[in-house]
């Protein structure tokens, strides 16, 4: 149920392993957070408090990245764009030394290099970068991807490998999941099979009901702009706390993202793009002189404690599955979601932390 | 009986609980504990601000419009020179007047640096700033940190983020029995009983900002806290019965003899 990037990743490793499955989507594949997205693959950048059970799921997946691209890019056919940029994330005050040291030394236990990069060494690296920031952690592990592409080619390397696609459903409703499984699209079709792996981002809450158990999934309008950049103006991945910039392979320079709290509202507020502009042209100064080009918005499924909800539901007999709440990091953690999710239909095998039920008295 | 209120600065306030902005899951889930914890002041470091647009900022922004009062830190800092200047530039954006001296020397514990935190606050008492300085737990430190003007005095109960709860409840009942200037327990408070105790102890307040913030359910325990910090205060201006060695029965039998 979805067809978002962890839907189809999903779809994708249970149908290499022989199951036969069907992905159901109401609008059509990616057309939500998945094809908004900016494809950062930051464990590291994106977890920047301690190493807790999210950091390992989000850094697992970044080991797991390599061989699910070239297996993506090789059953589609289609290339994508997958960077190793390294990322930068930078500190304006001498005040940010401490935390960035602090935060050097956890990673370097969790496989980062990382190091602090501070004067010549770093505008060197980085030569547009404004002359106030005073250092950066340097984290040449982190990457990134295109993610309308990568989508795309998931949804392909879905079809030839025998998954079928039904879109542009409208409406799904699970009409019976305790006994056996059986859901209708609003157009009357209905669809059943031995298990249902739930991956509706966003609009996971709206089952709560009918599965009778607490969904604490909140949508996040994140507004995203781009830039014309055909030289590559930006070398690495530029995190700062208030948000990111990154250089695509198709010559646009990509800022996220400004956070609000909007309902399931996509549109592009004139105040969430001038957020962005305000603090990316303190990081690199020659973007006060340019117009984005494009601006978007997406829908992050932010949970009620920051970890999605990955396994099985206990009253269902393994019947459902819950794959949603990656808010920030639903790229990032595709592979190693569509992992868990198969490792347990094949060995009954349990992510605890991420419980679904975990919210529920 | 008098409305239980306090005051800070000359600004009287009626809400307890001081509460930190970082490390919640999402703006939604921080609006609604905030706005659950019935905070009047919410506090923030320095340099994770866009200063040059404050009300653009990642994180004030969610909080934008509404009636709070800013008491933004030095965290990071490691001596009371960068202390004084990140708090000048706090002011200079407009954010606020008060300010939380943390100067950290040790990134493992992220202890205060004693000296460098009465200098600081000497100096930026001077300067026309509302100062409470986050401190150990020492008695003879905060009274000293009073006598340089500090508007409040804030002694953490243990390190930052530990939660492990007030390590010396006797420094903070005599620091309370000291002061003239009220007492907010800053820092290591992990659990709603180590809140109820430092309310019992007769702090004026607490800040917090782990405990709620990653709690599973941070909402919930941002209610959780406020009702402990209301039940403590409670017990506080109640008086609680002294402890004793041996049982005394609750219903003794010579009330009810007929005389």
């Amino acid at each position: 149920m979805g067809g978002g990037v962890v839907g189809l990743s999903c779809a994708f490793e249970l149908q290499k392993r022989g199951h036969q499955v069907i992905v159901l989507e109401i609008g059509r594949c990616g057309g939500q957070a998945s094809g908004a997205a900016a494809g950062m693959l930051a464990p590291y950048s994106e977890n920047v408090e301690g190493p807790d059970d999210f950091f390992r799921l989000c850094r697992e997946s970044l080991r797991l990245y390599p061989s699910w691209r070239d297996e993506v890019r090789q059953v589609s056919g289609q290339k994508f764009e997958y960077t190793e940029s390294g990322s930068l994330y930078i500190a304006y005050h001498e005040a940010d030394r401490l935390a960035l040291e602090g935060r050097r030394l956890w990673q370097s236990e969790h496989g980062s290099s990382g190091i602090v990069l501070e004067g010549d060494e770093l505008f060197g690296q980085e030569p547009k970068l404004s002359r106030e920031v005073k250092a950066a952690l340097y984290t040449p592990e982190e990457s990134h991807v295109y993610a309308p592409d990568y989508v795309q080619a998931l949804e392909q390397a879905c079809r030839l490998t025998g998954v079928r696609i039904f879109e542009q459903l409208g409406q799904v409703t699970v009409e019976d999941w305790r006994e056996n499984l059986a859901l209708t699209a609003l157009d009357g079709r209905s669809f059943t099979g031995d298990r249902l792996v739930v991956c509706s981002g966003a609009w996971a809450k709206e089952l709560e009901d009918v599965f009778d158990i607490r969904i604490p999934v909140y949508p996040i309008r994140g507004q995203i702009c781009a830039y014309e950049a055909e030289i590559k103006p930006v070398r690495h991945m530029v995190f700062c706390n208030q948000g990111y910039l990154v250089a695509k392979a198709n010559g646009t320079l990509v800022c996220g993202a400004s956070e609000d709290v909007a309902g399931f509202d996509t549109t592009v507020t004139e105040r969430g793009i001038e957020r962005l502009r305000k603090w990316n042209k303190q990081a690199f100064p020659f973007l006060a002189e340019q117009e984005p080009f494009h601006r978007w918005a997406g829908l992050r499924p932010s949970t009620q404690d920051g970890f999605p909800l990955l396994g099985p539901l206990p009253e269902s007999s393994g019947r459902i599955i819950m794959a949603a709440g990656h808010y920030r990091n639903g790229i990032l953690l595709s592979p190693v979601t569509a992992q868990a999710v198969a490792d347990y239909i094949e060995t009954g095998s349990r992510l605890p932390a991420f419980a679904p039920e975990r919210f529920s008295y | 009986m008098n409305k239980d209120v306090w005051q800070i600065g000359g600004h009287e306030l009626t809400s307890r609980f001081f509460i930190g902005t970082g490390l919640f899951p999402s703006p939604y889930v921080q609006k609604e504990a905030i706005r659950e914890s019935g905070a009047e002041v919410l506090t923030f470091a320095i340099r994770r601000i866009n200063l040059a647009s404050t009300e653009d900022d990642s994180i004030l922004q969610h909080v934008e419009g509404e009636a709070f009062r800013y008491l933004p830190n030095t965290s990071g800092a490691s001596t009371a020179e960068e202390a004084v200047r990140i708090a000048r530039l706090a002011r200079a954006s407009g954010l606020s007047d008060w300010i939380k001296v943390e100067i950290s020397a040790n990134e493992r514990t992220l202890l205060p640096d004693p000296l460098e935190t009465l200098k600081a606050t000497e100096i930026l008492v001077k300067e026309g700033f509302i100062v409470l300085p986050y401190t150990s737990d020492d008695p003879i430190l905060c009274k000293r940190l009073e006598e340089a003007g500090a508007a409040a005095v804030m002694p953490g109960a243990a390190p930052i983020g530990t939660g492990l709860g007030i390590l010396n409840p006797y420094n903070i009942g005599l620091i309370v029995e000291e002061a003239k200037v009220p007492i907010i327990v800053d820092a290591g408070l992990g659990s709603v009983s180590d809140v109820a105790q430092a309310m019992e102890l007769g702090v004026s307040g607490v800040l917090m900002n782990t405990p709620v913030a990653k709690a599973k359910d941070p909402v919930g325990m941002a209610r959780a806290m406020r009702l402990a910090i209301e039940a403590g205060r409670l017990s506080y201006l109640s008086g609680r019965i002294s402890k004793k060695r041996y049982a005394s029965a609750s219903s003794g039998h010579e009330q009810f003899i007929v005389k």
